[in-house]
């Protein structure tokens, strides 16, 4: 395969994933007024007084505004919550379709790409509309920091909407996977809402590092490398396992590259029960359906 | 399309006991049975989209399929559908698209989204991302469900051209209906499949 049509294999589905994610309005709707208003209500509504807690990546106490540091697990919950959300829908509601593309010949690669990419523009857009709603109220010491923290928590969200999408059998029960889990995740990091934000167990939390990541941008100059760090991990662990269940549901289209008639794809003849019939594998010259990409002529 | 001694179980149920099939160029084959008879099963084999527990399936050249259920993206309109699809199949331009669109009467809703098209519309655009391939082997399941009567005529006129092409067609519905326009026909029963005779004199609707 030509490299142009490698790009062209790429950029058709990252454009129509992007289409798809555009034309989810509920979530438009969500980044556009749901993380503004959350972050405004979180800096308003919250006391200001200090919320000393100690910062488990570099052992510093830092002691925040309580509404400011509110409003950065406020920021974490949104952006987390949306992508997670938009990648669940397009999974859900998009299994069948990608199925039917990857049986038509699209190589699941560059349809697994296209989506990593839409979902990459996507919580990039987020994150930083987000910081920069932070932004408004107060100078966090590193907004980049912060808008890179809250970009992995929001990747590892889609990636694990990816996951739910595609093992959950019901709308509804994808949503609270995410409603609940987020939830869970948050609650127990915040300092505010729980005296256990100090417990070991919060280290495997999904959005352990960057909730500690965010919080050293937010209020110290400390390097929040570690945080981000951890949470690259759970963005890798998180995606993987989206690839493998993408991979799983589409399974049988995976094209491989052999000039003879193909079995059932999925199907390991060595695999059959003894006595199964040999497989009958005619002469045949032409290639199978899905790896001929040339037209009649 | 060949199939040889297709076995399949759910758990301790056996649905299909031993299917063979051959599907020869130029032949308009269908298959029909019963509710529960295995109809889904065989026919989620014969597309790959599980394997078999025993047994196997080819497909020589392109193969086509239409699913029963309406498989689109309602976000997409129906250019972008056949855009998208025609990057998967490699085309170079959608002229063959274009004739299946033209043929169903269905070029009026380029540029309609999915989820706005009716059912009927809907099940013409799936239709279309099965054809417009120019598949070899192309297998319909139910593939008439919503169109009205005049389309209904359209799609059969469509099977019959593909077959003189020398297409390999199988239909598999639920209803033994239009048994005289097919070359072949099999009735799906006891997990296997029986040879019936297509009566041309019964089911023929001119």
């Amino acid at each position: 395969m030509s490299m142009r049509r490698h790009w062209s294999l790429f950029a058709t589905a990252s454009r129509y994933a992007l289409i798809g994610h555009a034309r989810n309005r509920f979530a438009m709707l969500l980044v556009v007024l749901y993380v503004p208003v959350w972050i405004a209500l979180a800096y308003v509504t919250i006391p200001d007084r200090p919320a000393p807690f100690r910062l488990r990546a570099t052992g510093e106490v830092l002691s925040p505004a309580g509404n400011q540091l509110t409003q950065i697990t406020g920021a974490l919950n949104a952006v987390t919550l949306i992508a997670g959300f938009m990648m669940f829908a397009a999974t859900f509601t998009g299994g069948a379709f990608d199925r039917r593309l990857a049986m038509a010949g699209y190589p699941r690669p560059h349809l697994v790409l296209a989506k990593l990419a839409a979902l990459t523009l996507a919580c990039a857009a987020v994150a930083a509309y987000a910081t920069a709603a932070t932004c408004v109220g107060w100078s966090p010491r590193q907004p980049l920091v912060l808008a890179a923290a809250l970009f992995c928590a929001a990747m590892t969200y889609g990636a694990l909407g990816v996951v739910f999408g595609s093992v959950l059998g019901r709308e509804v029960e994808g949503m609270f996977a995410i409603l609940m889990i987020s939830i869970l995740d948050l609650a127990l990091q915040n300092p505010l809402s729980s005296s256990g934000s100090d417990s070991a167990v919060v280290r495997y939390l999904p959005s352990y590092g960057a909730v500690q990541a965010s919080m050293s941008a937010g209020f110290s100059t400390a390097s929040a490398s570690q945080g981000i760090t951890i949470q690259l991990l759970w963005l890798f662990g998180a995606s993987f396992a989206g690839f493998l269940v993408f991979r799983r549901r589409t399974r049988d289209a995976l094209p491989p590259v052999r000039r003879t008639s193909r079995p059932v794809p999925g199907t390991d003849p060595g695999a059959a029960a003894p006595g199964a019939a040999a497989p009958h594998v005619p002469p045949q010259e032409d290639a199978p359906a899905p790896r001929v990409r040339s037209p009649r002529p | 399309m060949e199939v040889r001694d297709v076995h399949h179980s759910y758990r301790r149920h056996a649905v299909l006991r031993g299917v063979d099939l051959d599907l020869r160029p130029g032949v308009l084959a269908g298959i029909v049975g019963e509710n529960g008879a295995g109809k889904s099963t065989l026919l989620k084999i014969l597309s790959g989209e599980i394997g078999p527990d025993l047994g196997s399936v080819h497909h020589s050249g392109r193969f086509g399929y239409c699913p029963q259920s309406v498989v689109l993206d309602d976000s997409f309109t129906v250019r972008q559908h056949l855009d998208f699809f025609r990057c998967a199949f490699g085309l170079t331009d959608l002229r063959r698209a274009e004739e299946v669109l033209e043929t169903l009467d269905c070029t009026a809703y380029l540029d309609r989204r999915a989820g706005l098209l009716s059912g009927g519309t809907r099940q013409k655009l799936n239709l279309t991302l099965a054809l417009m391939h120019d598949p070899d082997v192309l297998l319909l399941d139910e593939p008439y469900q919503g169109f009205d009567w005049e389309t209904y005529l359209r799609f059969w006129d469509l099977a019959t051209k593909l077959r003189d092409t020398g297409r390999s067609v199988l239909v598999v519905s639920h209803l033994a209906y239009d048994v005289g326009r097919l070359d072949e026909l099999w009735r799906l029963e006891d997990g296997r499949l029986h040879r019936q005779e297509a009566r041309p004199e019964k089911g023929a609707v001119t």
